[in-house]
């Protein structure tokens, strides 16, 4: 609860509102911790897994034969790059009306989903994946 | 040993930066107000996604069927952003949002 924070709209009471109520979907507001955690890992983790990340770790991990140690310092190149994610998507919070960024938001999740399912008909349809 | 480190970070790094799931988090953590909960989960989830990654070795695509994870992923992506969307419109049409 750090960011009652877009106070750039004139009206103080619907902008922090907004923020935290959504509008229609107090579900959204109630969320706990734990559901926070829960749907960011579950997703994090489906989109992630068979992913350029994992192909270069395996890369690495199978030339080097010290697998301790790519997962060391892959594990704190993912923890620092979510760490950016958060703060961009908290910076972005302050900077923007909160229903202009859920709504562009969505629009980058649908997206998204769309490439992600694409990607993986179009895995299932060939044998390899080219690095990118 | 520092060397295989320091590159293992750095490619995995530079990978990351602008990726799907660095973009699906600032999207979560942008419409959500609990920072720490998205970071925890986000951290905790690409760590054991390359925990798995590194243990599987090559064998991975031919254990954990991938495609299917990827799908279940789109569609998780595809409900949250219909849902965000939806919500920023329900807001849009409550409150009348002044535009500067």
């Amino acid at each position: 609860m750090t960011a009652p924070s877009d106070s750039r709209d004139a009206s103080p009471s619907t902008a922090s509102e907004a923020l935290v109520d959504g509008g229609s979907a107090p579900e959204q507001a109630a969320a706990g911790w734990g559901a926070v955690f829960l749907t960011t890992a579950t997703t994090v983790f489906l989109a992630e897994l068979g992913d350029k990340t994992q192909l270069a770790a395996l890369l690495l991990s199978a030339q080097s034969g010290r697998p301790a140690v790519v997962f060391l310092g892959a594990s704190l190149a993912l923890v620092s790059s979510s760490l950016v994610g958060v703060l961009l998507g908290r910076w972005l919070s302050r900077v923007m009306p909160a229903h202009q960024l859920e709504r562009s938001a969505g629009v980058v999740m649908l997206a998204l989903g769309l490439w992600l399912g694409r990607q993986a008909v179009l895995q299932g349809g060939l044998p390899s994946l080219p690095l990118g | 040993m520092l060397a295989l480190l320091a590159s293992t970070f750095a490619t995995v790094f530079l990978a990351e930066l602008g990726d799907k799931t660095q973009l699906a988090i600032v999207s979560i953590s942008g419409t959500s107000d609990r920072p720490g909960a998205v970071f925890a989960g986000s951290a905790f989830a690409l760590v054991l996604a390359s925990l798995v990654g590194a243990a599987a070795g090559g064998s991975l695509s031919s254990v954990i069927p991938t495609e299917a994870l990827q799908l279940a992923a789109s569609v998780g992506f595809i409900l949250l952003g219909t849902r965000l969307i939806l919500r920023s419109r329900g807001a849009e049409a409550g409150e009348e949002p002044t535009d500067p």
